[in-house]
């Protein structure tokens, strides 16, 4: 158990450095208050939509009728029956934005077919399309008990949803403050290679595994502790869990885990405590588009292709998906690929540190 | 078998030679020192006896474990006390030597025994539950020592141990080091040829990565040193005099206002005559015993703080 051992010196060397212990407790407060606070903080108004219904079916009046008694939203009148009037309203600004049924509506959700259904915006404001698209995705799967247009299979209601803009920017939040314990578990290692201290302990007989789990353990209780600040600032700022809240944080835990990992794996790099500064050049990146601030919908599908591949876009969809009321099956892909990434960031992380051993 | 052994150990960086062949042999329960000036190549050759470095050629082992092909079994048996004083800083002393003992696989009961003896026998149980980066300098560099040895390892490494220190520091840990004197197999390096000279079993020079002289402190002085020196206290000494004795003997310096010959055959009283001869006032004058530095000056032709 030499990791323990390791473990327990880093986890001392943490809680007893005030800077340190201030930065990772305080860092989460303060990132959720600030963004919260400019998503609007506590209660909003509704959204004002309009509809274009090119399938004029009695389930999509239905489904319009039900929309319409979502709080968060405001449905325009009148109903559109071709998508052209609607575009044309766009573009002479007498309305914001619009949401096609296409067609085909009322067949689909009687054969339990995916169902594509799209939010038309003003290119000049996407923050309006991007807070409706959830509550959309939300009601849609409520009213149809399936999963247009993500496949997202939600039971929850999106009316339950106080503030939409804190849902919507929770996840991302917190999980870009969660991948910032790249940078310092990156840190931690560096600054003990700067000083000598790892040269000092290459010299016992501690394994690299054994470095690798004594530089992670300790920010074990770093992501727990950071996960419950951010869930419970973001409740207090309006945050509305409808999914299982166990499940959205074993979401933050992993991808807390796959930060550490990343953490290891600079911190084998790096051969001084400035220069994992480069974990930013990552980060942030990474962070845009994997939507932790704005939706990937959006984004080329080079990026988007980008993106997938990495695990935070997967933490962020997820997460979203369970805060809004998303069931465990629905999730489980994305699960699977965090647990894959940390597995493979930690043995890369040993891989790397062992060959860091013997210069 | 030797504790430590190296065949023509090399290291280069970047086509730069920082260890040049070495060839050592350790006897076990001996006290080596490597005796050097700063970049002469002696760190060097700890880190890759401890296998933190990856010889460039040749071989090195330790109670006969090669440093490369068994690396975790050499660091079982071996403690190293680093040349910088790198501790945990916001540890006590307690928890860095846990850590060190427990790393090596000492159960807790045994740890917290050979801490417990160690922090007396350094003088650091009063402090033992402070953090240690309130330490001075001199009380780190005894816990670095005992973080050494808490493993009680067979063979243990010091570089430099008592670099930066005060003198009454230094002699405190000359002390402590003198006392494992036969009970480990010790390989120290230092700059200080009063520390070589007083603690040393045997002692090797080393200089630019080589070798140059190995044997005990009295064989290096007598067999190495052919001569001998003497110092004068004086007064009226001109610089036409000063070029004189230059010109007849082999090396001449002037120590705080002292005046010091080197020669083979010193010819003492010939030299006292020659002063007053020239009017030059002899207050004293006394042989002297060569020191290391002598030796070294002799072998490398620069003095070991060059």
């Amino acid at each position: 158990m030499k990791f323990w051992e390791i473990g327990k010196r880093n986890l001392k060397e943490i809680y007893r450095n005030p800077v340190l212990l201030g930065f990772l407790v305080g860092m989460p407060v303060a990132f959720m208050l600030v963004f919260c606070a400019a998503a609007g903080g506590g209660q909003a108004g509704p959204i004002a939509m309009s509809i274009a219904d090119e399938d004029r079916s009695q389930n999509s009046s239905a489904f319009i009728q039900y929309l319409g008694s979502v709080d968060a939203i405001d449905l325009n009148e009148p109903i559109y029956s071709e998508e052209s009037q609607a575009q044309d309203d766009l573009e002479n600004g007498s309305i914001s934005l619009y949401l096609l049924i296409p067609s085909g509506f009322g067949e689909a959700t009687r054969t339990q077919q995916a169902i594509n259904l799209e939010l038309v915006y003003k290119a000049a404001d996407p923050m309006i399309g991007l807070q409706l698209k959830p509550i959309i995705e939300a009601v849609g799967s409520e009213f149809l008990g399936v999963a247009p247009p993500l496949n997202v299979e939600l039971k929850g209601t999106e009316s339950k949803i106080k503030n939409m803009a804190v849902n919507f920017y929770f996840p991302g939040i917190a999980v870009y403050g969660l991948m910032i314990l790249i940078s310092t578990a990156a840190g931690i290692i560096a600054g003990d290679r700067e000083k000598g201290f790892l040269a000092r302990m290459f010299t016992t007989p501690a394994r690299p595994w054994d470095f690798i789990l004594g530089y992670s353990l300790p920010f074990i209780p770093v992501v727990i502790v950071s996960t419950l600040i951010y869930l419970g600032v973001g409740m207090a700022m309006g945050l509305t869990i409808v999914g299982n809240l166990g499940h959205a944080f074993l979401l933050f835990f992993l991808i807390g885990l796959c930060s550490i990992g990343i953490g290891m794996i600079v911190g084998s790099l790096v051969k001084s405590e400035s220069q994992t500064g480069v974990s930013w050049i990552f980060i942030v990146p990474m962070a845009m588009i994997s939507g932790a601030w704005f939706t990937v919908e959006r984004m080329p599908s080079a990026i988007k292709s980008v993106a997938g591949a990495l695990p935070f876009i997967h933490a962020i969809d997820a997460s979203r998906a369970v805060l809004n009321g998303s069931s465990f099956s629905a999730i489980i892909l994305d699960l699977y690929w965090l647990i894959g990434w940390a597995v493979v960031l930690f043995a890369v992380g040993i891989v790397l540190f062992r060959r860091t051993m013997v210069s | 078998m030797n504790a430590v052994q190296t065949f023509k150990l090399t290291k280069k960086f970047n086509g730069l030679v920082a260890v040049n062949g070495v060839d050592l042999e350790i006897n076990k329960g001996e006290l080596f020192s490597l005796l050097g000036p700063n970049g002469a190549g002696k760190t060097t050759t700890i880190r890759m006896l401890c296998c933190l470095l990856k010889p460039t050629k040749g071989t090195a082992s330790v109670l006969g474990y090669d440093v490369v092909k068994a690396p975790f079994a050499v660091k079982k048996r071996i403690g190293v006390s680093p040349q910088d004083t790198i501790l945990s800083e916001r540890l006590n002393c307690w928890e860095n030597l846990a850590l060190i003992g427990r790393v090596h696989g000492l159960s807790s009961d045994e740890v917290a025994r050979r801490s417990k003896e160690l922090l007396e026998t350094m003088g650091l149980m009063e402090r033992a539950k402070d953090q240690v980066r309130k330490f001075s300098g001199g009380m780190k560099r005894r816990l670095s020592i005992a973080m050494a040895l808490v493993s009680d390892p067979q063979v243990l490494f010091l570089d430099e141990p008592t670099l930066g220190l005060d003198p009454q520091a230094r002699r405190a840990i000359w002390e402590y080091i003198a006392e494992l004197k036969g009970k480990k197999t010790i390989l120290l390096t230092t700059h200080y040829m009063e520390e070589a000279d007083f603690l040393s079993d045997r002692i090797g020079i080393i200089d630019e990565g080589r070798v140059v002289a190995l044997g005990t402190s009295q064989e290096l002085k007598t067999n190495l040193f052919e001569m001998r020196s003497m110092v004068v206290s004086t007064e009226n000494l001109t610089a036409e005099v000063i070029a004189d004795l230059q010109s007849k003997y082999s090396r001449l310096e002037k120590v705080k206002g002292r005046l010091k010959i080197y020669h083979k055959d010193l010819d003492f009283k010939g030299i006292v005559d020659y002063l007053h001869s020239r009017g030059v006032t002899v207050y004293s004058a006394a042989l002297e015993q060569p020191t290391l530095e002598d030796v070294f000056i002799q072998i490398t032709g620069k003095k070991l703080r060059d």
